[in-house]
């Protein structure tokens, strides 16, 4: 079974927008994070308490943006889903 | 302790205590004008402790000490008693202050207006604000510049200025001396003489401004301007700040505000004179 993630919780996280980057204030933690796109990206697939696997997610980003070849993508959202989770800003569902 | 003094320097108030007169009678001189703070509850102390047991006769030496201490802090050579005062406050304030996001930065303010000048030490930024300090502007404060976390405005913190080495000839040749504190000779960031603020500056510390403009200085180099992208300002400014993660969400809300609302330039200057020339077309053009 792959992995399902989701964001850690509703309301654990501040955005704020800054030019080309993007800060997330990590609540529970304290913690903030400078990210760049696609990871805001990400999280954004993650909203509304969804619990997606890796796929769901790619499937998801790719209605809006052009990702290219799946094979090259997904790995990617893979590496991002993990380091996002080792962070503490996604958890596994 | 056996000499005290109270001072209150924009929201704070402190209570100095040392060993020795001499330490506590210097800032009394220089911080004749300032609000009298005695009897008030001091948010911080600041003790000046002789550094061993014969010490406070024998070659005195200062361990600066208080509610927040360096326990590695070197001694220092009671000649050198004032400058340590005032690096017990600056301490307090960098280790323990919560009621505002604190920035390692000076400030000055014209029309209601505030210029952050914020950059490592060295970078000019203190000889700047107190040159712009007696050119028109308000100092708020040479060191420490106070983000108010519900307005977003700059609130001074307008103790003496620490003029280092070439730039106390460059402000003695403009301050009137009266106002200029004693030559601190060879201490560990070399000569060190202090400037009293000009007296609109102390009478209006309770007064804060909106930030209009934030530089980068950089002393040394062949003038030059450059934009700063909004993440690099934010990188740098939570480097500048000492309490940024003690404040949590409230200071992170108050430095983005900051950052998206503030226009920002790296400044590169050979002479304070071009800096100025800098700072006042910029002023102009930015806020």
């Amino acid at each position: 079974m792959p992995h399902r993630y989701c964001q850690d919780g509703e309301d654990a996280v501040a955005t704020c927008v800054l030019e080309d980057m993007v800060l997330l204030y990590h609540r529970p933690s304290g913690q903030t994070h400078m990210v760049i796109s696609p990871v805001p990206e990400i999280l954004a697939a993650l909203a509304e308490g969804a619990a997606l696997t890796a796929s769901e997610v790619h499937g998801e980003l790719s209605r809006h943006y052009d990702l290219g070849p799946a094979e090259e993508a997904l790995p990617q959202i893979e590496a991002h889903l993990a380091e996002l989770t080792a962070l503490g800003l996604v958890r596994l569902a | 302790m056996n000499h005290a003094l109270s001072l209150k320097i924009g929201p704070a108030t402190f209570r100095i205590g040392s060993a020795w007169r001499q330490p506590v009678e210097a800032l009394a001189r220089l911080y004749a004008d300032y609000p009298d703070a005695a009897g008030k509850v001091a948010d911080f102390t600041v003790r000046l402790e002789p550094a061993g047991l014969f010490r406070r006769w024998l070659r005195p030496s200062i361990f600066i000490t208080g509610d927040h201490g360096l326990a590695d802090a070197a001694p220092m050579s009671l000649t050198h008693g004032l400058l340590a005062a005032e690096m017990g406050m600056n301490l307090q304030m960098a280790l323990g202050w919560r009621r505002h996001l604190l920035l390692h930065a000076a400030s000055v303010e014209r029309d209601g207006q505030a210029l952050v000048m914020t950059g490592e030490s060295g970078s000019g930024k203190s000889t700047l604000a107190a040159q712009l300090g007696e050119r028109g502007w308000r100092l708020m404060g040479d060191e420490f510049a106070l983000l108010d976390l519900a307005t977003g405005d700059v609130l001074p913190f307008p103790r003496l200025v620490s003029l280092k080495n070439r730039a106390i000839d460059v402000l003695a040749a403009e301050a009137p001396a009266p106002r200029m504190g004693p030559l601190l000779a060879a201490t560990a960031k070399g000569d060190i003489r202090h400037l009293v603020p000009r007296s609109d500056a102390v009478r209006r510390m309770g007064q804060g401004a909106r930030p209009a403009l934030l530089l980068f200085p950089r002393f040394g180099h062949a003038a030059a301007v450059r934009g700063v992208g909004q993440g690099e300002v934010f990188m740098r400014l939570t480097q500048a700040s000492t309490n940024y993660v003690a404040l949590g969400e409230p200071g992170f809300a108050a430095l983005t505000r900051f950052v998206r609302s503030v226009p920002a330039r790296a400044i590169d200057f050979p002479s304070g004179e071009e800096a100025i020339a800098m700072v006042d077309r910029l002023w102009e053009e930015l806020a």
